[in-house]
């Protein structure tokens, strides 16, 4: 999410919310040691900015390293699911 | 941010982070407003969807990745507070912390000195010393034939120097005084690499006999007499009515290798055609680059073939007989390394009791924070995380305990180096030598460490295995750790009391030691009598003169009131010199080797009388037996019994020193007397043979080639016992050797005395420490008895109200705690008996596995632990039932 440009926690929360369409239910505290890690390990940079409501917030961008790592994570997983699929689909045809 | 940043500005980043989840949590409790809850639900809600503020930021933080460092900090932050907090157990543990690691500073620091520090040389390990061994053991005496020929051995050794001492009168200056001289060869300078401030070391030329006389200062001589003037370089000196030049100054850092540096150093001749076999000097010298030890030893044994074709009656036959090499400095201390490692042991004794101590009390410390423990653990403490707090605290009391301890070894290296009248070997004049450098600071890291180590684990260890339901449901607070942490602490006490009963008893087998040594009959009475030494020049060296002076100072003696007799002898009994020529008995079939050998005393007529030696048989000598009369010698028991089996030694003759070169010649010496046995070397040694002729039949025999002056002590027995009657002697011996230094005069009481020296020494030592280990064992008893009661005082209110007597209760205890001590007592009898044989070579009128000692010493250790059990447990009898069972 970090990737479509910098976004605070909260925000982040939020459209996980949205996007899983509410299948993800997480203690949303427990995304702030993730963010943090990833800060720590470079692949986010961030910066206090004043949102709409006047407060300060942290606003997360990924960094250009993050955004290899991004891409590597993402390929990674895409050949996990379609091994799981592919697994669930031999099974299923040999129980049908 | 990275890590290390972090830590700099800690606290900015706990605002932000801070900031960060209240922006969240906020809008959070803004959004579920807006859905049209009340502000109480709406903040109950969002904090079941954020999750606990504190948690989340304590996952932060450790994601942070420094966390252990401000770990580290605040639990150290956090043991200060709460070993503040119980002072009297906080002070009990360092004091006893740093009593047992500060003796073992102190102890080490000397043992490093002698043992570990390496020779003052470049390359010390391959320096090396010669020996020649035979069938009374190796020896490191050389001779001048021997000497020669090892010098010829370049192909294995190089840098071989000859090395003795003696002393010169310094005349020709403000206060004439006797200076210790080293005498020297040529390489002497480039093997030990001694530095020199101001000109030269010694020439080869200047080495051979009959050349200049040259001398080298030494830093403190040139600095006590000759002001420091760099100008003294190509002065002359008056040595002993000799002339010197001054060629070179030692430099103030150099340390040389001996147990009095010496004030002069001059050039040691040694002529390579000598036919010399007196052994009056010892050889050093370098092993050759490549050449190992075993490589050496070899080639000596060869040497050792050469040496018997050139000199066929130098050796005995006897085939064991060689010459070999050593590194220098493990000659050096051969004779004492054993006792430093059985010292080194009993130190170590000492440090694991006071250990078992603190662990004991660290035990108690935990067992009462036991509620307090289970109550953090329950509100989610991590066990790790307490264990490693409880780990934190033990290493703060090391670290604590270490400083003290090192400032404790320090005064301790003082206390044993007062007491170090014994001359341990290497440890410098004065002790200089002994210093906290970096080995000692290292052995200090390392004992800190398996200290705390040794005391924090077992307390951690319980504390980690303690379940949070008991300790939450004992209504007691102080009910004890149940029975595994009894057994844990029992355990410590046994051992306690076990180790400072090997100590006691070793203590007081020494203690024994030395009592015997110094009952022995020395054979002679040292009763009333006082000695000092003089040397005499060259100048007087003409036999005549000699003997002139001589009877010049007896005269003056006999003169002084208060003056029983007085004599002189060249060497003292007890005194710590010694010597040892060949004895050959005229008549006899002998296959041109000695008979024997003997120790040679050259004496005045009056000897035997001032020291009150018995005469046997025969006669003793007098005025008659003078420089012109027939040759007479007196022999004593020892040599009787050895060269005489069977036969009157009084019908025989004998020849001192036959084969020694021409120094020795062969005058034979009629025997016309036996005395009584001497311990010459020292009490605890069985006497050796010895051979006395009169001083004025010494003829042309000398004991060392090296010297011109004459040693001589002098002897006078007396009814006056005073400092002025001593001075009253120092000025008629000056007048008489016409303003020569004299020596102080001191008793014979007080060198008798002296040569027992090593073992007051052990037998301090070892006492200290076993007087040391009984203390806190029994401190460590006390204290195990006192808890019991205390934590049992609930028990023993029942007791009491169900009709038993206050002193049966107290009996009981009583039997208890005894029954851990002598369970002790008896593991402690075991162990000594296998331990004590290490003092072996000590011990002296005592065996190792002496009856006596081994009952009464554990009696002793008994009564002491009853003592320690019967206070605390005298407490029970005052207890109130009514007040023990509503005790909480």
């Amino acid at each position: 999410m970090a990737a479509l440009g910098p976004i605070h926690g909260y925000a982040i929360a939020q459209r996980l919310q949205q996007v899983s369409r509410d299948v993800l239910q997480v203690q949303q505290g427990s995304l702030y040691p993730a963010l943090h890690r990833l800060e720590n390990k470079r692949y986010l940079a961030a910066e206090w900015k004043a949102t709409e409501t006047g407060r300060e917030a942290k606003f997360y961008r990924l960094t250009a390293k993050g955004r290899t790592q991004l891409e590597t994570e993402i390929a990674d997983w895409k050949r996990l699911a379609k091994a799981v699929r592919l697994i669930l689909e031999t099974t299923e045809g040999e129980a049908g | 941010m990275t890590g290390l940043r972090r830590i700099f500005r800690k606290n900015e980043h706990e605002r932000q982070l801070d900031t960060e989840l209240r922006f969240h949590f906020d809008s959070l409790v803004a959004e579920n407003l807006r859905a049209g809850m009340s502000e109480a639900e709406a903040r109950r809600k969002a904090r079941l969807e954020f999750g606990g503020l504190d948690q989340v930021k304590e996952e932060c933080r450790d994601s942070w990745g420094m966390r252990w460092l401000e770990d580290i900090y605040r639990d150290m932050r956090f043991a200060v507070r709460s070993l503040c907090r119980c002072p009297a157990f906080t002070i009990t543990s360092l004091v006893t912390l740093a009593l047992g690691i500060g003796a073992n500073v102190a102890v080490f620091s000397v043992v490093s000195a002698a043992l570990l520090r390496p020779l003052n040389a470049p390359d010390p390990d391959r320096v090396i010393t010669f020996l020649s061994t035979n069938k009374q053991g190796s020896g490191p005496g050389a001779s001048e034939i021997k000497f020669n020929l090892w010098r010829e051995q370049t192909r294995v050794l190089q840098d071989v120097s000859g090395y003795t001492t003696s002393w010169f009168n310094l005349t020709g200056v403000d206060r004439p005084q006797r200076v210790d001289a080293a005498h020297v060869t040529a390489d002497y300078f480039r093997l030990f690499g001694l530095p020199l401030s101001y000109g030269r070391a010694f020439t080869v030329e200047e080495e051979t006999p009959n050349s200049r006389n040259v001398a080298i200062l030494s830093h403190t001589l040139w600095k006590r007499v000759f002001a420091g003037d760099p100008r003294m370089v190509g002065r002359v000196i008056s040595l002993s009515g000799f002339s010197y030049e001054v060629v070179g100054i030692i430099a103030e850092n150099a340390k040389p290798e001996a147990v009095t540096p010496p004030d002069i150093w001059v050039p040691f001749p040694i002529d390579p055609a000598s036919d010399n076999q007196l052994h009056y000097f010892q050889a050093t010298g370098r092993l050759k680059p490549g050449i190992t030890l075993g490589m050496a030893n070899a080639h000596l044994e060869l040497t050792t073939l050469e040496f018997r074709r050139r000199y066929p009656t130098a050796l005995s036959t006897n085939r064991g007989d060689v010459f070999s090499v050593q590194p220098l400095r493990d000659v050096q201390v051969k004779d004492v390394r054993t006792a430093f490692f059985v010292l080194s042991g009993a130190v170590a004794f000492v440090l694991l009791i006071a250990c078992a101590n603190v662990a004991n009390l660290l035990l108690v410390r935990a067992g009462v924070r036991r509620r307090e423990l289970a109550i953090r653990m329950a509100v989610g403490a991590a066990r790790q995380r307490i264990v490693r707090q409880l780990l934190t605290e033990c290493a703060l009391l090391a670290l604590v305990a270490a400083a003290l301890g090192l400032y404790l070894g320090i005064i301790g290296i003082h206390a044993i180096l007062a007491v170090n009248t014994a001359n341990l070997p290497r440890l410098g004049l004065h002790g200089s030598n002994v210093t906290l450098d970096w080995r000692v600071l290292t052995f200090t890291g390392c004992v800190t460490v398996v200290s705390a180590l040794l005391f924090g684990l077992i307390p951690a260890l319980q504390t980690s295995r303690t379940g949070i339901h008991t300790s939450l449901k004992e209504s007691n607070d102080r009910a004890g750790l149940g029975i595994s942490g009894h057994r844990t602490r029992s355990l410590l006490a046994i051992s306690q009391v076990s180790l400072a009963l090997v100590l006691l008893i070793g203590a007081s087998l020494l203690i024994r030691t030395l009592m015997s040594v110094r009952s022995t009959n020395p054979g002679f009475d040292a009763h009333g009598v006082v000695a000092t030494l003089v040397t005499l020049d060259p100048k007087f060296t003409g036999a005549s003169s000699v003997d002139r002076i001589n009877q010049d100072i007896l005269r003056r003696l006999h003169a002084l009131p208060g003056v029983e007799q007085a004599a002189f002898t060249g060497l003292l009994p007890l005194e710590g010199n010694f010597n040892s020529l060949p004895v050959t008995i005229v008549d006899k079939s002998n296959r041109g080797a000695p008979d024997g050998n003997s120790r040679w005393m050259t004496v005045s007529p009056g000897y035997f009388n001032v020291l009150k030696i018995p005469p046997v048989r025969g006669r003793l000598f007098t005025d008659n037996d003078r420089r012109d009369a027939p040759r007479v010698a007196i022999i004593n028991q020892a040599m009787a019994r050895q060269l005489w089996p069977g036969g009157d030694p009084l019908k025989d003759q004998l020849i001192i020193g036959k084969g020694l070169g021409q120094d020795f010649g062969e005058t034979t010496r009629r025997i016309v007397g036996i005395v009584g046995d001497v311990h010459e070397d020292a009490l605890n040694q069985n006497p050796l043979p010895a051979v006395f002729t009169p001083f004025e039949q010494r003829g042309s025999m000398r004991l060392s080639n090296a010297s011109p002056v004459w040693r001589m002590w002098t002897i006078v027995r007396t009814r006056a016992n005073s400092g002025s009657f001593n001075s009253a002697i120092e000025s008629e011996l000056r007048q008489a050797t016409g303003g020569l230094p004299v020596a102080p005069v001191h008793s014979m009481e007080s060198v008798v005395m002296k040569s027992t020296a090593r073992q007051s020494f052990d037998m301090l030592l070892m006492t200290v420490f076993g007087c040391a280990a009984l203390l806190l064992a029994a401190v460590g008893i006390y204290g195990l008895m006192s808890f019991t009661v205390q934590s049992r005082t609930q028990e023993m209110g029942i007791r009491i109200a169900l009709g038993s007597s206050s002193a049966a209760v107290r009996n009981r205890a009583i039997v208890q705690g005894m029954r851990l001590s002598l369970i002790g007592i008896a593991a402690g009898i075991l162990a000594a008996l296998g331990l004590t044989r290490l003092l072996m070579g000590f011990l002296y009128g005592v065996q190792p596995q002496d009856p006596i000692t081994f009952v009464t010493v554990p009696i002793f250790l008994a009564a002491v632990a009853l003592l320690a059990c019967y206070i605390p447990a005298r407490r029970a009898t005052r207890i109130n039932p009514s007040e023990a069972l509503r005790w909480e």
